[in-house]
């Protein structure tokens, strides 16, 4: 270390003091405008009052120009027109939990539980909200919710209506009561003032033993900005630990260490504390998320979630050219991704094939090349029962001799995966949770194309998935479009995908000849990793499951 | 980071270990990596069998290449190089292609072993002397025949692997494998231009000096490179090897029975140590038969040549933390788009396999672009920022004896905190937790900034993360962006069921103010 002023040192040693705490250490962010996204409204339009109105940062703006910066009062670039993306938010429960298997038995889980979005999430859906639904004051809430208020009572197939309980916003924000009257907040319309304050009851009541498997579902826009709050409710059947959890965005490209998760290169939330992960949306692409404390085990344990950005090409207007929109993200320094650049895979095709937007893509393509009609996040996983049942014990675990026995797709055995709607698990605080609230059914409108985004988190040994029927065409790898620096699309067909933990690749199953894929057809997506056709002991189940065209 | 489990039956090693990672951090603060071996183009090699050391306190018997005579020569000239006559993985050989390369090997082994023998898979071998073997001439038993000579010509560019040919399910489990780095004849005039003369400049200014085997790994223009690592994968399960020491002393010849199945490895390594071993220094006195170590260093901007390699029998997911990789090349073969050999056809992968036998080379650079935060924690009303003045691509690069050289200037000075800390200003979108309520980790900076710069300004006595307990990157001297780089087949980081262990790395992205020493 050379030319530091000895300044520098006392500095440091001179921390004893901190600011004041915000209050709590439970509390939930999700600003409504920020630098990147302030309200750009139409003249006359008020946010407060019409928060879906376009400018609102409440919905997606349609993709028509790169935003234009100019240099602002404070020094830093601020945008004046064509702001794109939204600010999206999500809340999570780091705990415990209990998850069906698909041979009847109950398994302990380290998990993630959804504290937003659940009404959503237990449809199958991502968690992650706008501001407008996230910040909202839940109807009261009961353990167990949503399953318990949608009256589950049978495991693992619920026979609850998911469709009673439609709350999404965070569980716990409260109206911030000492703010008003400080004056530090001016109440919305409502009279309420949601800066962040949470009541902790709810956050207690809901969050407890309610981990998930896969951990909750993510889903952002490029030029979005993210919001991810981590709340360590504890471990209730394991009194004996002190588990901190963080939130590795997996695959995210220039990160910063301090949002990067691993516990050992920046800091971890304690029980009882939450933290507020922040990014700006990636470059498109299937990533995924998970704890990154004691990895061999909180990834075995369950601690392993789905993660997906969509492409701004997805905004472009009906009937305009792809290919020029991609000209447009280039000529924009922050969007840009060719081949200057040697860690990008997104130079304009080599081909112009004069496709239009208005569709779903998995990438920006440029050419229309991986557009979808329907889309399944899958994940790949496997469970040791023996690892599992020792971590619900006081008792060490061992690495060396772990041995997958249960190998799930979406947190689901075969044939748990062909079951439509959550699967229920009663925990035990004695009531119903939805442990598995993602199928794993494709199904896939006739004549339809389907993208699978399949990631693998299994932390033993490599995984192999294949298609009985419609051919696999691979179109990316690791968050990434296969093509070339000259613009050719490196897109193979193959039948078999095989993957490690810790790799993610998408999956386009196109079933446009409808001669070949008539409606009503099914095909399998399975193992030929002939063991993990299993279930423990069951010697038929595993991983696999339906396609179906519908 | 917390070691967990084997939670009663082990706290003490755990302990330990903690203790010892601790103390060999403040011992050695500055212990990097390169990519370090020996030079020919004439190799004079043994096979012999020592004990190497793993950081559960173990000694396993294993059998290494190792230099029978002193080297013709050390690549990179680093403090303290030696070849002993056992190592693992074995000595780094480090030609140029077009050069012909020969490899004298004696067997050493215990007599019991049997045969010895080493291919070089992608290169037209010549072997002589010796005796006959299934795939090539092997070192035997007798004076008379227990050196064998093998002779080829570099002919391709990269990273290649060397292994033994001889009962390999053994003898490579027991350590007998290494790299061989092939510099390409000639280098693009490019890679010695614009940021590449840049980043040079910037390391000279600041008292850095240049590690590099060669400025680029193939000829080609994608190819060029500022820092360079080799990483080999490989795995070792302990009752092979106590298998083979128990019969290492029977006065038979080629008469051992070693069952290496069923197989159930229990130490995961990376250069032939495991974490936090790892990373120490190259040629660190405590490993004499592990030389090689894996501690990766970059500035921001630096395109870091990843040579890796996977040896044993298991593939290993190796994730990068902090970006993607652009895989240049396997098995020393450039990947190019069909129809335009000037563009690089690879992929780009967070998790790049390593397959036994197989070898890759890629590039990695980290710069911060798109966090929409200044990383440097400019503050615009204080006076500290320094200017950032975007080249065609956005980046700060006509000011190489910045600390900010290379930062990405469309977020220069833009706020991550909602409140203002210390001298770093305001008005951003988060706030960060009540410090009560979080743990630090021992590669944690101090501050979300990068440098000591930033941080110390960040966590002034206004600051909000108390820096304790990041011992192995502090907040005054380094305060780099550590990420792991690790097997995501996450039980192999782990050490004989000891987390944290096996294959784990730290990578440090360090600001410009932190001098890369790759000395040792």
């Amino acid at each position: 270390m050379r030319k530091m002023s000895p300044l520098y040192l006392s500095l440091v040693l001179v921390v004893v003091t901190t600011v004041a705490a915000s209050g709590q250490s439970f509390q939930v962010q999700c600003p409504t405008a920020t630098i990147t996204h302030p309200f750009h409204a139409a003249a006359g339009v008020a946010c407060s009052q019409n928060p879906t109105a376009p400018g609102c940062n409440n919905n997606e703006p349609a993709y028509t120009a790169a935003t234009t910066l100019t240099a602002g009062a404070n020094g830093y670039l601020v945008p004046t027109a064509n702001v794109n993306g939204a600010i999206k938010c999500q809340q999570i429960s780091g705990g415990d939990g209990f998850a069906t298997m698909g041979d009847g038995s109950q398994t302990y889980l380290f998990a993630f539980g959804p504290l937003s979005g659940l009404a959503d999430m237990s449809n199958g859906l991502p968690g992650t909200q706008f501001p407008n639904v996230f910040n909202d004051v839940a109807p009261p809430l009961v353990p167990g919710d949503p399953a318990t208020t949608d009256g589950a009572s049978q495991a693992p197939y619920s026979l609850g209506d998911p469709s009673v309980f439609t709350y999404n916003g965070a569980v716990g924000l409260a109206s911030d009561l000492d703010a008003i009257a400080s004056g530090a907040c001016t109440p919305d319309a409502l009279g309420r003032c949601l800066d962040g304050h949470v009541d902790t009851r709810q956050i207690m009541d809901v969050g407890v033993l309610n981990g998930n498997m896969p951990a909750p579902l993510m889903a952002i826009d490029e030029d979005d900005e993210f919001f991810l709050t981590l709340t360590n409710v504890g471990q209730v059947m394991r009194p004996d630990l002190f588990e901190q959890h963080t939130v590795h965005f997996h695959g995210y490209p220039n990160a910063s260490a301090f949002y990067d998760g691993v516990p050992d290169a920046s800091v971890a939330i304690n029980i009882g504390g939450s933290f507020t992960y922040y990014y700006l949306a990636p470059d498109a692409g299937t990533y995924f998320w998970h704890c990154h404390i004691t990895p061999p085990e909180h990834l075995q344990m369950g601690m392993v979630g789905q993660l997906y950005v969509r492409p701004r090409q997805n905004r472009v207007p009906g009937g305009t050219s792809l290919y020029a929109a991609l000209q447009t993200q280039q000529a924009d320094l922050r969007t840009k991704c060719d081949s200057s650049d040697i860690l990008c895979s997104n130079p304009l095709p080599a081909v112009n094939t004069g496709a239009t937007g208005g569709a779903k893509y998995a990438y920006n393509d440029g050419d229309g090349t991986t557009r979808y009609d329907v889309e399944y996040p899958i994940q790949i996983h496997g469970f040791d029962p023996n690892f599992h049942f020792v971590g619900m014990t006081f008792n060490p675990e061992g690495f060396t001799e772990m041995k997958d026995k249960y190998f799930l797709l979406n947190g689901r055995s075969y044939p748990d995966t062909v079951h439509n709607g959550p699967l229920a698990t009663q925990t035990t605080d004695g009531v119903m949770h939805y442990s598995q609230p993602m199928s794993a059914i494709i199904n896939i409108p006739a004549g339809g194309r389907a993208l699978l985004r399949i990631a693998d988190l299994d932390v033993t040994e490599y995984q192999t998935l294949a298609s009985l029927g419609i051919p696999m065409q691979v179109i990316a790898l690791n968050a990434k479009l296969l093509r070339d620096q000259a613009g050719n699309n490196l897109y193979y067909n193959t039948n078999s995908i095989t993957l490690a933990g810790g790799e993610s690749l998408d999956v386009i199953l196109d079933a446009s000849d409808t001669t070949k894929y008539p409606s009503g057809s099914v095909f399998y997506l399975y193992t030929p990793n002939l063991d993990h056709l299993s279930n423990d002991a069951e010697n038929f189940g595993g991983l696999m499951t339906e396609v179906r065209i519908n | 980071m917390r070691a967990m489990n084997m939670k009663k039956a082990i706290s003490k090693t755990q302990l330990l270990l903690a203790t010892v990672v601790a103390l060999t951090l403040l011992l050695t603060p500055a212990a990097f990596a390169a990519a370090p071996g020996i030079t020919g183009p004439t190799f004079n090699l043994t096979a012999r069998p020592a004990y190497i050391s793993q950081p559960d306190g173990s000694a396993v018997y294993s059998w290494g290449y190792g230099c029978s005579v002193a080297p013709s020569g050390f690549a990179p000239a680093l403090t303290g190089a030696t070849c002993p006559n056992m190592q693992v993985p074995g000595p780094t050989l480090i030609v140029t292609e077009g050069q012909t390369v020969v490899v004298n090997l004696t067997n050493n082994l215990p007599n019991p072993a049997g045969n010895t023998s080493i291919l070089f898979p992608g290169f037209q071998v010549t072997a002589t002397g010796g005796v006959n073997g299934l795939l090539t001439r092997e070192a035997g038993r007798a004076t008379t025949n227990n050196v064998v000579h093998y002779t080829f010509v570099a002919s391709t560019p990269g990273t290649h692997a060397y292994y033994s040919g001889t009962q390999g399910d053994l003898q490579v489990e027991m350590g007998l494998y290494g790299a061989i780095i092939v510099l390409p004849a000639s280098t693009p005039a490019v890679c010695d231009s614009g940021v590449h003369a840049s980043n040079l400049t910037a390391q000279g200014h600041w008292g850095e000096t240049d590690f590099r085997l060669a400025h680029a790994a193939y000829n080609h223009p994608g190819a060029c490179y500022d820092r360079e690592y080799l990483f080999q994968y490989s795995e070792m399960d302990p009752r092979i090897h106590r298998q083979a020491e128990e019969q290492s002393t029977r006065t038979c010849t080629n008469c051992m029975n070693v069952a290496t199945e069923p197989y159930l490895p229990a130490y995961f390594m990376i250069n032939g140590r495991s974490m936090p071993d790892l990373m120490d220094p190259n040629y660190a006195q405590e490993y004499p038969h592990q030389p090689y170590n894996g501690n990766p260093h970059m500035h921001p901007g630096e395109l870091t040549l990843l040579r890796i390699i996977g040896t044993g029998r298991w593939q290993h997911p190796f994730h990068e933390h902090g970006n993607h990789v652009r895989v240049l090349a396997r098995d020393g073969n450039l990947i190019l788009s069909a129809n335009d050999p000037s563009s690089l056809a690879g992929p780009l992968l967070f998790t790049t396999t390593t397959t036994p036998g197989v070898t890759m080379d890629g590039i990695y650079y980290w710069t911060g672009k798109g966090l929409n935060w200044d990383p440097y924690g400019h503050n615009a009303a204080s006076g500290s920022t320094l200017p950032c003045t975007p080249d065609a691509n956005g980046y700060n690069t006509g000011a190489p004896n910045a600390i900010n050289y290379f930062e990405w200037c469309q977020d220069h000075n833009k706020p991550l905190q909602t409140h203002p800390f210390g001298d770093v200003a305001g008005g951003g979108p988060a706030t960060l937790p009540d410090p009560n309520i979080f743990a630090n980790g021992p590669w944690f900076g101090g501050s979300p900034y990068l440098g000591p710069d930033a941080t110390v300004r960040a966590v002034g006595n206004t600051g909000t993360t108390p820096p304790s307990g990041t011992v192995a990157n502090p907040p005054d001297s380094e305060a780099g962006f550590a990420f792991m780089w690790h097997s995501h087949n996450e039980r192999e980081i782990t050490t004989n069921n000891i987390f944290p262990g096996g294959m784990l790395m730290m990578m440090l992205v360090d600001s410009r103010e932190f001098v890369i020493d790759e000395s040792n």
